[in-house]
């Protein structure tokens, strides 16, 4: 089903000479992730804030269920369509939990019911409302500020998204956790996204179809697949890449391939037990959890060269984890970011799930290919 | 302080007293009537930019004007007496709280602003919840520097028979009566740095409590 269709959507705005968006033709399906990406100034942003009309456009119909947003009023418009910023822009003299509450507020929730949803909503991105519901946006980072955000956003559940680098002010390592549970969450909302990224591999990696621009008009919109196998042109090849089974990598995520499980040690166990297990792995490693079954670690032959009757004494804190939406490119980085032959995937709740090699890696890429 | 001072202030305290409170009386009626009139045009001319490039030199030239001139040329229209000296004294603080008022809302972070509106917040639900409490820091400001300015001003408007401490200071002049103009000076100064002081912590604690 198609959620929203630009038809010959242009922009140009007062006083200037050229066309910041140039007859957008592009639609927009239900459910799925899409991705507009193209360099700086190419209208991105303006493309996207056409949609709610925080830009009027120049010209053309942008439709949504078929409805033309210019006969819908735009405060309507707008309570219906979250909306994330590229500055983020959380009001800074309200609490995190206010900023959360602000649409909810706006269409009349009663008080307990925003409360507990505001609650609801901190927890789905990951910040424990105990400790943050009361603090105000400059107490926190800025991958925090980004989850608010994103929070305030989802809060009053709207059906369509409108996502402007919502991840785009952290490290790579936050930022590939925050793409991850945006993924997960993705998976049960099942919302209309717009997500603008100027980061091809973040586009692969989020988006269901990507729409590629430049100079304000659409070059290509195809899923990552058919973009990394037919660029529709050099300007698109260019922006993928020269090295496209690199890029190939972020099309495939640690849940879509089979893992192997290295023998697993409980903390408690003896060093003896342990000994064996190592010996009898192909990747000479035992995996160790903890009471409740998280990952915790892992032992190698050189720590059994330590002192200590157990486990616990011995073995080497886990690190280099990834989750099951992570991509093969994330988990190749963090590879040979701590110079291992694979990387140890774990669940949601931090269960160990297997081990991903670079064997693993590579048969998954010519499978895809 | 000298014995004579001293004894000036404990003789006559009552009519100090009386002179104090018509002092404080003028000054927060001006400031008051000023942050209406103030707070609305500097709101006005945040939305309207004509409106901004008339208002904000207008109330600039105004503050030009030697204010011992400004109530004189009053005294056509108003009389002599308490209005005249109002007025004058509204005039002379609208300039700092106009400025402040639209700087404040100015400065505010575009992305703010599109987030509220991004959100489906109406035009006067963002001036009530997102710009005036952020601006506020930034008028209060503004109407710190107007109570100190007209604190002292309105030792002038005395001299059209609007009363207030100022008395003390013409009185003394035309009597040469040196501790009563002293006493004058010394109390207007202590009013205006109350007010400094009294406003800097309301400042200091609505910043705190916005960050
Ligand atoms: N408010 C505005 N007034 C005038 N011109 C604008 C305005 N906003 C954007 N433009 C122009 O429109 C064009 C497209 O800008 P837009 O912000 O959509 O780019 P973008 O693709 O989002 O870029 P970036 O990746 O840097 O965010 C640019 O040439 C820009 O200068
Ligand atoms: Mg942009």
């Amino acid at each position: 089903m198609i959620k929203i269709k630009y038809e010959n959507v242009v922009k140009q705005f007062p006083g200037s000479d050229h066309l910041a968006v140039d007859n957008l033709n592009m639609e927009v399906h239900e459910g799925e992730i899409c991705i507009l990406v193209g360099p700086s100034g190419c209208g991105k942003t303006t493309s996207m804030k056409m949609t709610n009309r925080i830009f009027e456009h120049t010209s053309g119909h942008i439709y949504i269920d078929g409805v033309d947003n210019r006969d819908i009023n735009p405060i309507e418009l707008r309570l219906g369509i979250g909306y994330v910023i590229q500055e983020i822009g959380l009001f800074p003299h309200m609490t995190i939990a206010d900023n959360v509450a602000t649409v909810l507020v706006e269409k009349k929730w009663p008080k307990n019911k925003i409360h507990q949803r505001v609650e609801e909503m901190l927890n789905l991105v990951g910040l424990d409302p105990e400790i943050y519901s009361k603090r105000r946006p400059s107490g926190l980072s800025g991958g925090q500020r980004q989850r608010v955000g994103v929070a305030r956003a989802l809060a009053s559940d709207p059906p369509v998204m409108l996502m402007d680098e919502p991840f785009g002010a952290v490290d790579p390592i936050t930022r590939a956790r925050l793409q991850n549970e945006f993924l997960r969450l993705q998976e049960q909302m099942k919302k209309t996204i717009i997500f603008v990224t100027h980061d091809i591999d973040e586009a692969i990696k989020m988006g269901d179809r990507i729409a590629v621009m430049r100079y304000g008009q659409l070059v290509q919109y195809a899923t990552p697949d058919d973009l990394l196998s037919m660029p529709a042109n050099d300007f698109v090849s260019s922006l993928v890449g020269g090295n496209r089974s690199i890029k190939r990598l972020n099309l495939i995520k640690v849940e879509d391939i089979d893992l192997y499980r290295p023998p697993e040690v409980a903390e408690g166990d003896s060093k003896t037990k342990v000994v064996e297990a190592v010996a009898g792995d192909k990747l000479g490693v035992a995996l160790v959890v903890d009471d409740r079954g998280k990952l915790v670690g892992t032992v190698t032959n050189t720590d059994l060269k330590r002192k200590g009757e157990y486990v616990k004494d011995i073995y080497a804190p886990a690190h280099d984890l990834v989750g099951p939406k992570s991509t093969l490119r994330d988990t190749l980085s963090i590879m040979l970011g701590y110079g291992e032959g694979y990387a140890l995937a774990v669940d949601q709740e931090g269960k160990p799930r297997g081990a991903v090699s670079v064997d693993d890696i590579f048969s998954a890429v010519k499978d895809n290919e | 302080m000298n014995q004579t001072l001293w004894d000036f202030f404990i003789t006559r305290q009552d009519l100090l007293l009386e002179l104090i409170l018509e002092h404080v009386g003028i000054v927060l009626l001006a400031v008051a009537i000023a942050i209406v009139i103030g707070v609305t045009l500097g709101l006005l001319s945040s939305y309207y930019s004509a409106l901004a490039s008339i208002i904000l030199p207008f109330t600039q030239i105004m503050m030009t004007v030697p204010s011992i001139a400004l109530l004189a040329l009053f005294i056509p229209i108003f009389g002599t007496g308490f209005l005249n000296g109002l007025i004058g004294l509204v005039i002379y603080s609208l300039l700092p709280i106009v400025r402040n008022t639209y700087i404040g809302i100015k400065e505010i972070d575009k992305g703010i602003i599109e987030a509220a509106q991004g959100m489906g917040m109406s035009e006067r639900r963002i001036l009530l919840k997102v710009k005036i409490p952020l601006a506020l820091p930034v008028i209060l400001a503004g109407v710190r520097t107007a109570t100190v300015m007209i604190t002292g001003i309105a030792a002038i408007v005395s001299a059209v028979g609007a009363g207030g401490l100022g008395e003390l200071i013409f009185r003394g002049i035309a009597r040469t009566y040196r501790d009563m103009i002293i006493a004058g000076t010394i109390l207007i100064s202590l009013l205006g740095i109350a007010a400094d002081y009294g406003l800097k912590a309301a400042e200091r604690s609505l910043t705190k409590q916005q960050s």
